[in-house]
């Protein structure tokens, strides 16, 4: 009986690695997609793997592209084996590259060396402050998504009194420090805050302290699942207050862990929303994704599509090696779905965001605030 | 003021409960086998994916409505979960059983480990919502407000862990299962069935984590990576309570989710956990046997 199963469990994973790698062959480009599939970010890993998947399998017209999808799990060493391992593989043109900036620190200097543009959603913010000509970020830092975040909440909202709770993670501390930064330029300071562990399960503590120091307006910086708790527990409690999220509250997967109800009076911010978009082309990739993949697409998922299609489009446009995809994503804009991308000399590709809100009566958001090109890069 | 110390007094308690489900079976499975089982983190999140399968099938299949769907689901989720209780003795243990006790908890640390993969291969990476117990809802004491779905969470651990206690305690079956934890070779020269005796005791402590993940799932969501936090509240509960001691290990676990409610509403979540690993860190260098040390001091 064990003899069978151990049998059985060596074939399913020899399957399983023919299924998953898909060699290179000399004529086509080689693109990895080396993103957390488990772990704590496989949420996010996965939504990354998907939009680079469906860029990779439509490609345009000239341009034949494989691609193997490589899991980076949860530590920088495992993303780095992964790294090599692509290297050792075939020649990359680029790589679409983990969501976690921890990974991401790790592996830039082997993409420096290999010299092998990364493209990546990651929002740490160190990761284009090193210097490093071979980062591509597709995802708007904190730079620009929490300016927005803060304009609507005070600007729009009239919001005085914000209070945040955020992340203890590097995620969580760098949106805090530009979230604090633009509201005390604008005049209303944070009148509570408090970091939160991703592992923090009852916030009622935090909502108790939060209500005693009479905000007007609760901002939160935090994963998927801690926004929906932080959301429920906040009306299960009383707290009514409208509450500005960040970009984790537009995945579809975090609206569904909530009712309607709950969500009457939520924002959020995000680079994109495409579940929210009624644009055709937009549309016609939310439709095939649905069908690709069963599940409704992020903005992870969209930024991460664009990534891949700018490389694609290099390649179209006559590049054939790493160095002349790096050299055409530094010097070129590109029109993608969520936005118009274009570097800023560091590799920041993104410059947009948008504020979705939720009515109340349904899971899925409205658009209502657009917010073009706030770092001034195009 | 007094109306939140009352709320967040019910959501220590409540989690503390939650807890103790967690450390209860994780000292079965320490008694019985005298190893650690690192797995148990990831069974109360497979327990809350059980749940979580079973609600939708109920739903779907028109089999129940969402009316008490809960009180349904605990049961059925402790069944299935005690299933897999006794296939994790088969795999995890029964062939490693004459190995040193280091083989037996790096085989539940591979186990625990495939059952988050396969969670995240089955399910997905997003967050589950479990079903509540009971309908969501308030209850007022005067003019406080108590969660209902709290305050159920709490009577239904209580009426588990009472349970346990008189099967444990009460009853033959339990008396052949702490007889095999004691000295399996002296229990089966006088009959017991020590290797259906751990398989039982597999199943009792897996279907109590699958109960606490069913409990958790509504309230805190579900992910397949869930287990790692369970585990170390567990392991915090059962080193302060005292190895091997069911009672010590109950009343830690709650105690720890009131200090972790009570002290992050006053100061931080931060400090919260900082003092609660303090604490752990004193337990083991003045008193290593915990607070209620075991009589035999087989494991200090």
């Amino acid at each position: 009986m064990f003899r069978h199963l151990m049998l059985c469990a060596t074939f399913c994973t020899a399957t399983l690695v023919q299924i998953v790698a898909s060699p290179a062959s000399a004529k086509d480009a080689y693109i990895p997609i080396i993103v957390p599939l488990t772990g704590f970010l496989s949420l996010e890993g996965t939504a990354q793997r998907n939009g680079a998947v469906q860029a990779l399998e439509n490609t345009p017209e000239g341009v034949s592209a494989t691609y193997e999808v490589l899991d980076t799990a949860t530590s920088p060493e495992q993303a780095v084996t992964a790294l090599h391992r692509a290297l050792d593989r075939g020649e990359p043109v680029a790589a679409a590259a983990s969501i976690f900036g921890t990974q991401m620190l790790a592996m830039l200097p082997v993409a420096k060396r290999a010299g092998l543009p990364l493209v990546t959603v990651s929002g740490t913010a160190k990761l284009t402050e090193l210097n490093n000509p071979y980062i591509f970020r597709f995802f708007p830092g904190d730079a620009v998504v929490k300016v927005a975040h803060a304009n609507y909440a005070v600007r729009e909202l009239g919001a005085k009194r914000p209070a945040l709770l955020y992340q203890t993670t590097a995620y969580g501390q760098s949106g805090r420090v530009h979230l604090a930064r633009r509201l005390r330029e604008m005049g209303t300071p944070l009148v509570y805050e408090e970091a939160l562990a991703p592992s923090v399960k009852d916030m009622l503590p935090a909502l108790t302290k939060l209500k005693a120091a009479a905000p007007d307006v609760i901002l939160l910086h935090l994963h998927s699942a801690p926004t929906a708790l932080a959301i429920r527990q906040a009306r299960a409690s009383g707290l009514d207050l409208p509450v500005v999220a960040g970009s984790a509250m537009h995945q579809p997967s975090t609206a569904k862990l909530l009712e309607a109800a709950h969500l009457k009076g939520v924002c959020a911010e995000s680079a994109s929303s495409p579940v929210s978009e009624s644009v055709a082309k937009i549309a016609a990739f939310t439709r095939e994704f649905r069908e690709r993949f069963a599940t409704d697409p992020d903005a992870f998922a969209m930024a991460q599509y664009d990534g891949i299609n700018m490389v694609l489009a290099a390649l179209a446009d006559g590049a054939s090696s790493a160095q002349e995809v790096r050299n055409w994503l530094a010097g070129h804009t590109f029109e993608g779905l969520a936005m118009t991308y274009k570097s800023d000399g560091k590799g920041n590709m993104a410059h947009d965001a948008v504020i979705i809100c939720y009515d109340g009566e349904t899971l899925v958001p409205t658009v209502v605030k657009r917010y073009h090109n706030v770092d001034g890069v195009l | 003021m007094s109306a939140s110390i009352l709320q967040l007094l019910v959501n220590g308690i409540a989690l503390g409960a939650a807890y103790a489900l967690i450390a209860l079976g994780f000292v079965l499975v320490i008694n019985a086998i005298g190893a650690v089982n690192f797995a148990q983190g990831d069974l109360v999140m497979t327990g809350g994916f059980v749940a979580v399968i079973l609600a939708d099938w109920l739903i779907e299949s028109e089999a129940w409505t969402t009316w008490g769907l809960g009180v349904l689901v605990l049961p059925l989720t402790m069944v299935a979960m005690a299933a897999l209780g006794i296939l994790f003795s088969l795999f995890a243990y029964v062939p490693l059983r004459n190995r040193p006790p280091v083989s037996v908890f790096i085989s539940t640390i591979a186990f625990g480990m495939m059952l988050q993969h396969g969670a995240n291969a089955a399910f997905g990476p997003d967050p589950r919502n479990g079903p509540p117990l009971i309908e969501a809802g308030m209850v007022s004491f005067g003019s406080v407000g108590v969660s209902l779905q709290q305050i159920s969470v709490i009577v239904a651990a209580t009426f588990l862990i009472g349970t346990t206690r008189v099967v444990l305690f009460q009853t033959q079956f339990g008396r052949q299962l702490r007889a095999t934890a004691q000295d399996q070779e002296m229990a089966e020269a006088i009959g017991v069935d020590g290797f259906r005796s751990i398989g039982l005791t597999f199943a009792l402590a897996v279907a109590l984590a699958g109960a606490a993940g069913m409990l958790l799932s509504n309230q805190f969501f579900v992910t397949p990576t869930d287990g790692g936090v369970f585990m170390l509240k567990a392991y915090i509960a059962v080193t302060l309570g005292g190895w091997g001691r069911l009672d010590g290990a109950t009343v830690a676990a709650i105690l720890i989710g009131i200090f972790e409610v009570m002290v992050a509403a006053v100061v931080s979540y931060v400090v919260a956990e900082a003092l609660l690993y303090a604490t752990l860190l004193l337990v083991l260098l003045l008193r290593p046997s915990g607070f209620l040390a075991e009589s035999i001091q087989r494991r200090t």
